[in-house]
């Protein structure tokens, strides 16, 4: 088995005068479960994409279990499940039809995927929901939807992009503890997020990024040095407002 | 705050032209065209003036004609540009007394509004030897384009709340069904009763001249002719008519900015539909996936809504020309419309499209999914507009001709749709907005592509013509056999090898399909 489930060398993109992402490297070990940390626009989707196939990167690779997405992606992206941010789905089909449509676009087995879709909708607490029109379904519904369109084929790394944004507490505990097991059992996770304490509770290895560029990687204790992640986050990435704030915004 | 709404409206139009070349170039070009139309018009009438026999009731036609069209047109057909939707305004709280009259105001400026003025002041100037009825002309050009832009502003806000409801898309079928069942009587009467044209434009102008049509328009006639009564009794028409509509505009508008949107009501299905009858391939499940578009998204039926308004057209012009040959065309042209209808799917799916992306699915099977239930929606509808025409008509000799030209010409469509949408986007309404929606320019640019489009079909049919209008002349079946033969070999060839070049141009193109579609560009 391949030690780095993701390997990304390099990875820059320029969008005009804006550079986004300015030469990333990073090694995500196999069996981690890693935390991707940064403030908004740091470039953390704008690199996940160029991770995952969506966007063509200006220069760098990334490899997937040791296959380069953008040298033969059919065979990378068949071991990844990816949760993009911001990103619709197919919202007029049901709940149900959505998770066997991303199955069979995989090329699974119809039976396979129609046991792995109720898994998964019952896991996601999506039974009762299923036919349901994915357009009907809650932020934090369609979320859990989509992350059971990234998990059906059994992928060996999953990049998730902000998965826990508008899902309640009680559907992101249960998430975690899916993503807990998964990587007990061998998978790996990478995750971005902006919530510092559920990195540092959850996660095993963490980078944080900032304009483009990469301050920090390695694991959780190495990389917060016995502070809290979120006061050594605050330290590396700078920018704290000094505390004038907005004087005009008292209700009395 | 009115003039906040307005430079908002103006900064929407002029940002809108910098996200794309290809909407500017239309916009350009479209603009260029309705430019050269007007100053035509506008000539015309500086030189005939004063020599036009029916000068009044030419005027009043006119007016009314546009009003017309601005009424039906847009809220029906094309959309309109929703930028300002007063829904968008829910979260603000503006008073209604100002926020109303401000969208009706914004209205105005679109192209298409201040193309209609210039050309009615244009129309204005057949007046020009009659000072005093030039003057009038020209306040009755603006009060009528005044009119238009109110109606249509009026009828799309009526339009929008009823598209909250299930049936409005059943509802602008049958609508658009009772026009023109109920315009080729009309016309066809009119004409054949009409000896001359005294007999005909008299009557209808001076009825128009009473509606909300042509109220206005016709007042610099009645002056004219010095029946001022008449004239007087024209203006506060006009004027009551308009008065009124605005009255009703502002308070529905003021109403729908204080609406939220329309909840949508929880759409159920039971058990995996279509993807159970399909075969659990890929190819089979993208097939699945986009005839349940088919079904459950209006933008695709809007697509093909000309399909079945095409047998009407063309029996109304055999029922007046009393030649039907333009029948024997509906099946090509309905394979033909059908077939290359696939070709903005992939902009529909906007960033939905991610799934394709990221499960990595082969090119082929991608476009050959598409193909697939375009054509399952599309052969009932192609076979039968080929073989009915022949069958009605008893000239049973021709079927086999027909089918061949018609299905090579679903087929060809087919390939040259996947070979085109795996390259071109293009900026559509997003899943769930108003299907009606349109972004300025777009018309000229979706014309301008299904022109080169045309013309490539035409090119490729040609082996398939050749046979086909020998048969034709000849009234030979055989030669319409051989045509049935060349176009299913030339058809199926060239949709599989649109599939195969497609599908490889899609692979290599995927992720700027998918920043594309992001961009909705």
């Amino acid at each position: 088995m391949n030690q780095i489930a993701l390997d990304i060398r390099g990875l820059a993109k320029q969008f005009g005068a804006k550079i986004a992402v300015n030469n990333v490297s990073l090694q995500v070990p196999a069996g981690s479960f890693y935390g991707l940390v940064g403030p908004n626009g740091a470039g953390k989707t704008t690199m996940l994409s160029m991770a995952t196939g969506l966007l063509r990167p200006d220069s760098g690779q990334a490899l997937v279990n040791g296959v380069d997405i953008w040298a033969d992606p059919q065979a990378a992206k068949a071991t990844l499940g990816v949760l993009a941010d911001g990103v619709r789905q197919f919202d007029r089909l049901t709940g149900r039809q959505l998770v066997t449509y991303s199955g069979l676009l995989r090329g699974m087995e119809r039976a396979e995927v129609a046991q792995r879709t109720e898994d998964l909708l019952r896991v996601m607490d999506l039974l009762d929901d299923g036919d349901k029109l994915v357009v009907d379904y809650s932020a934090g519904m369609t979320k859990k939807i989509s992350l059971a369109t990234a998990m059906i084929h059994s992928p060996k790394l999953l990049v998730l992009d902000e998965p826990f944004e508008a899902v309640d507490p009680v559907s992101a505990a249960n998430i975690r503890d899916i993503l807990n097991n998964y990587v007990e059992f061998g998978g790996t996770v990478i995750v971005s997020s902006h919530v510092m304490d559920l990195v540092q509770r959850m996660c095993t290895h963490v980078a944080v990024i900032s304009d483009g560029m990469l301050k920090a990687q390695g694991t959780v204790d190495e990389v917060r040095g016995g502070m809290s992640l979120e006061d050594r986050f605050v330290d590396l990435v700078g920018g704290r407002a000094n505390n004038e704030g907005l004087s005009w915004l008292r209700t009395s | 705050m009115v003039a906040h709404v307005l430079s908002l409206k103006l900064r929407l139009l002029a940002n809108g032209f910098k996200r794309s070349v290809g909407q500017l170039i239309g916009v350009i070009i479209g603009g260029l065209y309705a430019l050269g139309m007007i100053t035509m018009l506008t000539l015309a009438m500086w030189f005939t003036a004063g020599d036009i026999p029916f000068q009044s009731e030419i005027f009043t036609l006119i007016g009314s004609a546009v009003v017309l069209g601005w009424a039906i047109i847009p809220p029906l057909l094309t959309g309109v540009d929703l930028t300002l939707e007063p829904s968008r305004f829910v979260h603000f709280g503006i008073p209604e007394k100002t926020l109303g009259p401000a969208l009706v105001l914004a209205g105005f400026i679109s192209i298409p509004a201040v193309l209609t003025i210039a050309g009615l002041l244009g129309a204005s100037l057949m007046w020009r030897f009659d000072a005093g009825a030039l003057m009038l002309a020209l306040l009755a050009a603006v009060a009528t384009a005044v009119m238009a832009i109110l109606l249509c502003q009026y009828l799309v806000i009526m339009a929008t709340a009823l598209r909250a409801k299930r049936r409005f898309r059943e509802l602008t079928f049958v609508l658009l069904f009772v026009v023109l069942i109920a315009l080729g009587p009309i016309v066809t009467s009119a004409l054949a009763a009409a000896q001359s044209m005294s007999d005909w434009i008299q009557p209808i102008a001076s009825v128009l001249g009473y509606t909300p049509l042509g109220a206005f328009a016709a007042i610099p006639g009645a002056f004219a002719s010095a029946h001022y009564g008449q004239m007087a009794i024209h203006l506060a028409l006009g004027l009551l008519y308009l008065g009124g509509l605005y009255l009703l505009l502002a308070r529905a508008t003021a109403k729908a900015t204080v609406t939220p949107p329309p909840e949508q009501r929880a759409a159920t299905a039971k058990g995996l539909g279509f993807f159970k009858l399909m075969p659990a391939t890929p190819t089979g499940a993208v097939a699945a996936r986009a005839l349940t578009y088919w079904f459950k998204d209006p933008r695709y039926a809007i697509g093909v809504l000309i399909v079945p308004m095409l047998p009407l057209l063309f029996w109304f012009t055999g029922n007046q020309t009393g030649s039907y040959v333009m029948m024997f065309l509906l099946g090509p042209l309905i394979g033909i419309l059908m077939g290359f209808s696939i070709s903005a799917d992939i902009s529909y799916d906007n960033t939905a499209f991610a799934l394709h992306a990221l499960t990595g699915i082969s090119g082929r099977a991608d476009r050959a999914g598409r193909v697939l239930s375009c054509f399952l929606i599309a052969i009932v509808p192609v076979l039968a507009a080929a073989i009915l025409p022949g069958l009605i008509s008893g000239a049973l000799w021709r079927i086999p001709g027909d089918l061949g030209l018609s299905l090579a010409g679903l087929l060809i469509a087919l390939g040259v749709a996947s070979v085109s949408s795996a390259r071109y986007t293009y900026s559509v309404p997003l899943p769930g907005d108003n299907p009606m929606k349109t972004p300025p320019g777009n018309g000229m640019r979706i014309a301008l592509t299904q022109l080169g489009i045309m013309l490539a079909m035409g090119l490729l049919l040609i082996p398939v013509l050749i046979p086909y209008i020998i048969g034709w002349v000849k009234q030979s079946q055989s030669f319409g056999f051989i045509t049935l033969g060349a176009g299913l070999a030339v058809g199926i060839g060239l949709m599989l090898g649109g599939i195969a070049l497609g599908g490889k141009w899609y692979e290599k193109r995927t992720p700027e399909l998918m920043q594309s579609v992001i961009l909705n560009k």
